[in-house]
């Protein structure tokens, strides 16, 4: 048997499972056995993910060694016809045309591919533990698993689709999965507004994605990927209506991706479970807008397009650094460590933006080698930030699941004559960091992957996103150089700000939760205890060590330009040849460029130094008498507490200020917008259901009303008097006759 | 014991009853092709099984059922459902199994334009040229095969409905009734099909309405009729307008006229391929326009509309689901059916109007939507919203875009049953259509919750749903007309989620652990919807995800029909307006 013919079920199987769990739920809920073996359908959502990522290893084991093999062409499959229909053209010929249904994979989709079937499988394995431990959940775990599994469904299909309807289509089910999810907790009225409003803000975007395609079909008369990113087909094309179609798309990115100004969705979407941030809001659904930017290579890329577009990708940048450093300024002033992840989030994929933004640029102007470059960083770094979110939102969730559980023992004393008021009723927030404190030594497992998670995101050298993360800032400096990129200065400089910024927050986020002391006696409580969490989490702390090999193999270089680097046997020179390009700014010419390199070491005092001291400074802290962590994060918090003790900075005068105000209510952004339904959209509405009970179904009632007024008046000619009769019969002769006569 | 025995034995003879009806019928209509078949062995598998069988079948339940003494009418109750249910599952079988050629062998597509399959013509009224003239296409099928489904489904959603043993043999009638509109190849029968359709859901309504049921059933009777009289007047002008032929009076016309569609429609055909305007350019346009305004109050589309949601409003679950899903499409059917098929230089001509009234439809309808608090209402202005989308369908003058109409007719045929069953569950079991009078009744009733996320997510176009598939082969084909101008109906899609997720927000979801009721609950618990209304939604959701996913089951005989009607027809002339030259 081939691969290839399996490779259909990759989407297929999961889409199998939903209604499977949803019909085992309603069957077995209460079961013991379904709770205990079954977890709900937790197993089954699990093993079907298993055999998908089996699946999935296969194909893209096949497509890298074909590739090394050097016969490296794309996995196609054509599935079908779906619907075949036929259109006049303008000079009124009829054409006969299908929108066919297929799977390719191809150097863009095998990273991506294999970022969504690892996390899947691994955040599946962390719900078993998260989910199916938490009482509130008892008897509704189908229905989580199930939304889930369809969720992967969508992703899978996404990455694996041939053409941009069916990447629409499973972008769409993506985006129904992550507002039933959020929704999860659907009696809370917070969980169902933050549904309703990720749902709406992301269906905004979709519209133009939407309107976008329909202009792509107009131009190319497909959506096949094999005909619209055919060189010749862009040539042939009208550069005003791609350029039209790119910025439409653009917007569908911009929503999907939770970037300014269509973010507003995405902190709130935190209500849902944890499970569900790590997944769709951190790890795979919101890259679905940055793969459809990276999808948009070949439009720039087409020699006759050349010089066309550069202010489609330099607006892309822009939007890129504006929503990094806008994102990371209100991950500041966060005490909700969810929320700080989801700002982080918000940011680091902004940088992607920017770096793909840079790729579209210099492809454009006709820099391919630069343009290879960014695009292979700025999916690389795609590829790290994916298993590092992914990552810490779980560790979060480990966080907030073993606070809620210590809360829990410490509430009750041990007696249990009132379980439901976990939720709701008491005040006591597990998600807030300033209930926290001193976990270290309490939650080694979690305190190591959020350290490594968190110097990833950073960008401390050597560690996962460092790899990519400089790649996008070079490039994006690199492009203020060169002709017509004086605008790029200002993603420039923003991302070069952010990378300290982020060097803070997310130091204050781990400072804040792991080091000093307990700052509530909840916290003092809490243990590591729960079965299957710590497995994602050592596996992803592995792969984000693991980037250096991944570096190493030319990862980058392959995603970017195709090229033939991943190879066991050139390990060691190509890992050398990365680090002194990391370092040192070595060119493939075996040249240091002094621009780049001041640039980089700028990056990393910024991120490695100067953000941290702040943070520590600020948030650092040691660990209470008797508590040791493990020694891998030990003398960071010792740190911490020296930096805190020598610099005790007074912070009030910030805290208060009206910059942090304003970052705390998000920059007003929420209220903006709610005021604008509020108070144009919901009257618009109201007034629309008045005009059409009171003006249009008024008229018909006023001829109603009319006609009956009228026949009253007519009626009062019956009489019954004969008197009258005979005077009307003969009036009306007379009338008669005098109308034969001519007369009248 | 004497009392169960006694109730035992007239359960026997319910049972009796039943299956000696249903074994009647049944055999009846095995054994009808060996009765009816003709020298070639063409089936009328239309009038008798169809047409005849439900409304005879209905009236003979009827007259059953009231001919027993006062407390037997009850007891009749469950037959008379029960039989009616079987009769119209025999007729889904028979369309089923046209549409599968299973018998018949019928290939829906590529049939020509004017041709039709099961074409069997009888005399009628000889002397005044009417004749009985059925027959199908691929315009025809597709809604004949809808009403054949919707009909059973309405049946079992709506099982347990109070005086049932006359409710559903209504429900039999209207089958038999829009069978009829959808298969008549001849003006006068299709005329009176069309108005025979008005009087069983007259009852439905009047009978088994809300408070306001007699205002709402003469609103809708008389709306629509008094538009339905501009189509009269439209046909008997169309009758005069023809020059008497010898050979009809010959036959025995009196008048040398005919009634039949047939013989209009390759006049105009001929005209049209000739480079001649049928009739004259400003008779064409004048009974195209008397058509269309006749055609649009029953799609409705804005202004016309205001009759449908006090209709919906009123009317019992049974009524909605019917009224939205198959009746609505006599609108749009007949548009295609007479005036674009009769006048396709008005249809040239009035393109631009037809958008403007489309437009007005989607976009008012949906901000209309999202203005209301009754649940039912914005259901029902939902509809006008998506009727909206088959009249841009229409203007956007490609195959594509007729297609996606008729597609849109019919994917709206299902999912609309399934917004209004929904609805039905509400005011079933908790006595409020009020958007916000109850919150977090998904606990309570996950059911419906369910079905009414499904139901509302497939209204709202989500892929892979029938709905989509339609949105995106008509705003396909707007684009190619009307170009930038599609950003109006594609930001409507906004819209028409916040009120779907907004009316959502507000039922069955927040509350907050609790379950808050409406005041109209009284002291009744909150109970999960009804086996049959499970039955009933499952079989609607299992068809919108069937034709979501697999649309071409029923797409090419779609867009055959509409390469047809433009290609061998209109063909020279909509490929000039077509091509903007």
């Amino acid at each position: 048997m081939d691969v290839s013919e399996l490779a259909i079920l990759i989407p297929v199987l999961p889409i199998v499972a939903m209604p499977l769990i949803l019909l085992l739920g309603r069957l077995f809920n209460g079961n013991e056995k379904w709770k205990g073996l079954w977890k709900e359908g937790g197993t089954i959502a699990v093993a079907v993910l298993a055999i998908v990522f089996v699946l999935s290893m296969w194909l893209i084991v096949g497509h890298v060694a074909a590739f090394t093999e050097g016969s490296g062409d794309d996995f196609v499959s054509d599935v079908g016809d779906w619907v075949t229909y036929s259109l006049f053209t303008e000079n009124g010929d009829m054409k006969v045309q299908d929108f066919g249904f297929g799977l390719q994979l191809d150097h863009i989709s095998v990273m991506l591919l294999f970022v969504a079937s690892f996390l899947c499988l691994l955040i599946g394995i962390f719900s078993l533990g998260y989910m199916n431990t938490d009482p509130v959940n008892e008897n509704r775990n189908h229905r989580f698993y199930a939304e889930f599994i369809l969720f992967c469904a969508g992703m899978f299909g996404m990455v694996l689709a041939d053409s941009f309807l069916w990447l629409f289509i499973f972008w769409e089910i993506m985006g129904l999965c992550s507002y039933l999810l959020i929704g999860f907790y659907y009696e809370r009225p917070s969980a169902a507004y933050a549904a309703k409003k990720a749902f709406l803000t992301t269906r905004i975007g979709d519209v133009f994605l939407f309107v976008g395609l329909l202009i792509m079909h107009a131009v190319f008369g497909s959506w096949d990927f094999a005909v619209v990113f055919d060189a010749s087909n862009i040539g042939a094309a009208d550069a005003g209506l791609i350029k039209a179609m790119l910025l439409l798309m653009f917007i569908g990115a911009v929503g999907k991706s939770a970037q300014f100004p269509l973010h507003v969705w995405l902190p709130d979407a935190m209500e849902g479970p944890t499970p569900v941030s790590a997944l769709i809001h951190a790890a795979t659904m919101v890259n679905a807008g940055l793969y459809l930017v990276a999808r948009m290579y070949p439009f720039f890329s087409a020699p006759a397009v050349a010089g066309e577009f550069t202010d489609v990708a330099l607006l892309i940048a822009m939007i890129g650094g504006i929503t990094a450093c806008m994102a990371a300024a209100i991950a500041f002033v966060q005490d909700d460590i969810k929320k700080v992840l989801a700002y982080s989030t918000m940011s680091q994929l902004a940088y992607i933006f920017t770096g793909l933004g840079a790729a579209l640029w210099f492809v454009n102007k006709g820099y391919t080698e630069l343009a290879a470059f960014a695009f292979g960083a700025s999916l690389f770094h795609l590829f790290n930030h994916a298993m590092a979110k992914g990552m810490l939102f779980m560790a979060s969730g480990s966080v907030i699941h073993e606070m809620h559980h210590a809360h829990h023992e410490l509430a009750h004393h041990g007696d249990d004559h009132d379980d439901h008021d976990d939720h709701g009723e008491d005040h006591f927030d597990c998600q807030d960091m300033t209930n926290m404190g001193g976990l270290a030594s309490k939650m080694p497992i979690t305190a190591i992957a959020m350290a490594a998670g968190s110097a990833s995101i950073i960008g401390i050298p050597l560690i996962g996103g460092f790899w990519s993360k400089e790649g996008i800032v070079g490039s994006t400096w690199k492009a203020v150089l060169q002709d017509g990129g004086g605008l790029f200065i200002i993603p420039a400089l923003l991302v070069l700000l952010t990378a300290g910024m982020t060097g803070f927050y997310m130091s204050r986020m781990w400072f804040m939760t792991f080091a000093g002391k307990p700052k509530t006696p909840v916290a003092a409580g809490v243990h590591e205890q729960t079965p299957f969490i710590p497995i994602p989490l050592v596996a992803l702390t592995g792969m984000t060590l693991a980037a250096i090999l991944f570096a190493g193999l030319g990862f980058a270089g392959w995603v970017g330009d195709n090229a033939n680097y991943l190879s066991i046997g050139h390990l060691p020179s190509h890992l050398m040849h990365e680090i002194m390009h990391a370092f040192l700014a070595v060119g493939s010419d075996g040249h240091s460029d002094p621009y780049l390199f001041i640039v980089t070491w700028i990056t990393i005092g910024l991120s490695m130094l100067v953000g941290p001291f702040y943070a520590m400074a600020l948030h650092g802290g040691s660990l209470a008498k008797g508590e040791k962590a493990h020694w891998s994060i030990s003398w960071l918090v010792s740190l911490s507490g020296k930096i805190r003790r020598k610099y005790n900075f007074d912070n009030s005068a910030w805290s208060d200020s009206g910059i942090s105000n304003a970052l705390k209510r998000r920059l007003y952004f929420d209220e903006w917008y709610d005021n604008l339904i509020l108070k144009l959209v919901v009257p618009f509405a109201l007034a629309a259901a008045w005009f059409d009970k009171r003006i249009i179904d008024g008229a018909i009632k006023g001829i109603e009303s009319g006609s009956q007024e009228a026949s009253k008046g007519i009626r009062q000619l019956t009489t019954g008097s004969a008197r009258d009769y005979i005077m009307m019969a003969a009036l009306g002769t007379l009338a008669l006759f005098l109308l034969i006569w001519g007369l009248i | 014991m004497s009392e169960t025995r006694s109730r035992k034995a007239v359960f026997e003879k319910e049972f009796t009853v039943v299956a000696t009806l249903v074994v009647l019928a049944g055999a009846f209509l095995l054994a009808f092709p060996m009765f009816f078949e003709d020298a070639v062995g063409d089936i009328d598998w239309i009038t008798i099984p169809m047409i005849a069988f439900p409304i005879l079948g209905s009236l003979i339940l009827l007259a059953l059922a009231s001919q027993q003494p006062r407390g037997m009418k009850e007891r009749m109750a469950f037959p008379v459902k029960a039989a009616s249910l079987g009769f119209s599952l025999f007729i889904l079988v028979i369309s089923t199994a046209l549409f599968f050629g299973w018998i018949g062998s019928i290939d829906w597509t590529n049939i020509k334009l004017n041709e039709y399959r099961i074409d069997h013509e009888y005399t009628w009224i000889n002397s005044l040229g009417i004749s009985w003239h059925v027959g199908l296409d691929g315009l025809s099928f597709p809604m004949l095969w809808l009403t054949t489904l919707i009909i059973p489904i309405t049946m079992i959603s709506t099982w347990d409905e109070k005086s049932s043993w006359y409710h559903h043999p209504l429900l039999l009638m209207m089958e038999g009734a829009l069978i009829g509109v959808f298969v008549a190849l001849d003006l006068f029968m299709f005329y009176v099909f069309w108005e025979l359709t008005l009087i069983p859901m007259f009852f439905l309504i009047l009978k088994w309405g809300g408070k306001d049921r007699r205002y709402a059933a003469q609103k809708f009777f008389i709306y629509t009729f008094t538009a339905s009289l501009v189509l009269l007047l439209a046909i008997v002008t169309l009758y005069f307008l023809q020059n008497p032929s010898q050979y009809l009076i010959d036959k025995g016309v009196l008048t040398g006229r005919t009634f039949s569609m047939v013989e209009m429609t390759s006049s105009a055909q001929m005209a049209a391929n000739s480079g001649n305007t049928w009739l004259g350019s400003s008779m064409q346009n004048a009974l195209f326009l008397m058509m269309v305004l006749a055609f649009i109050v029953k799609l409705p589309a804005v202004p016309f509309h205001t009759w449908l949601p006090d209709a919906h409003v009123q009317a019992p679950t049974a009524g909605s689901m019917v009224l939205a899903g198959v009746m609505l499409k006599m609108g749009a059917y007949g548009l295609f059916r007479l005036p674009m098929t009769l006048f396709p230089h008005a249809l040239a001509e009035y393109q631009d109007w037809l958008m403007i009234i489309g437009m007005i439809s989607l976009v008012y309808g949906a901000m209309v939507c999202l203005g209301q608090i009754n649940l039912k209402r914005m259901v029902a202005y939902s509809s006008v919203s998506h009727m909206g989308i088959v009249l841009l369908g229409i203007a956007s003058m490609q195959p594509l875009g007729f297609a996606g109409a008729i597609f849109m007719m019919f994917a709206h045929g299902i999912i609309s049953p399934m917004l209004f069953a929904v609805c039905g569950s509400f005011k079933h079991h908790y006595h409020t259509l009020e958007i916000g009078s109850l919150r977090g009744v998904a606990k309570t009733s996950p059911y419906m919750g369910v079905y009414m996320m499904f139901a509302w997510m497939a209204s709202l176009g989500l892929p892979l749903l029938a709905g989509f598939v339609a949105e995106v082969a008509v705003l396909v084909a707007f684009w190619m007309e009307y170009g930038w101008l599609v950003l109006l109906p594609a930001l409507t899609l906004v819209i028409t989620a916040a009120y779907y997720l907004w009316s959502m927000q507000r039922t069955i979801f927040e509350g907050d652990g609790e379950v808050i009721l409406p005041d109209t609950m009284g002291d009744d618990s909150p109970r999960d919807i009804s086996p049959w209304e499970n039955v009933g939604n499952i079989l609607m959701a299992l068809l919108i995800v069937l034709f979501g996913v697999l649309p071409w089951i029923i797409w090419g005989m779609m867009s055959s029909y509409a390469d047809a009607h433009f290609y061998q027809h209109m063909g020279g002339l909509l490929r000039l307006v077509a091509g903007g030259a």
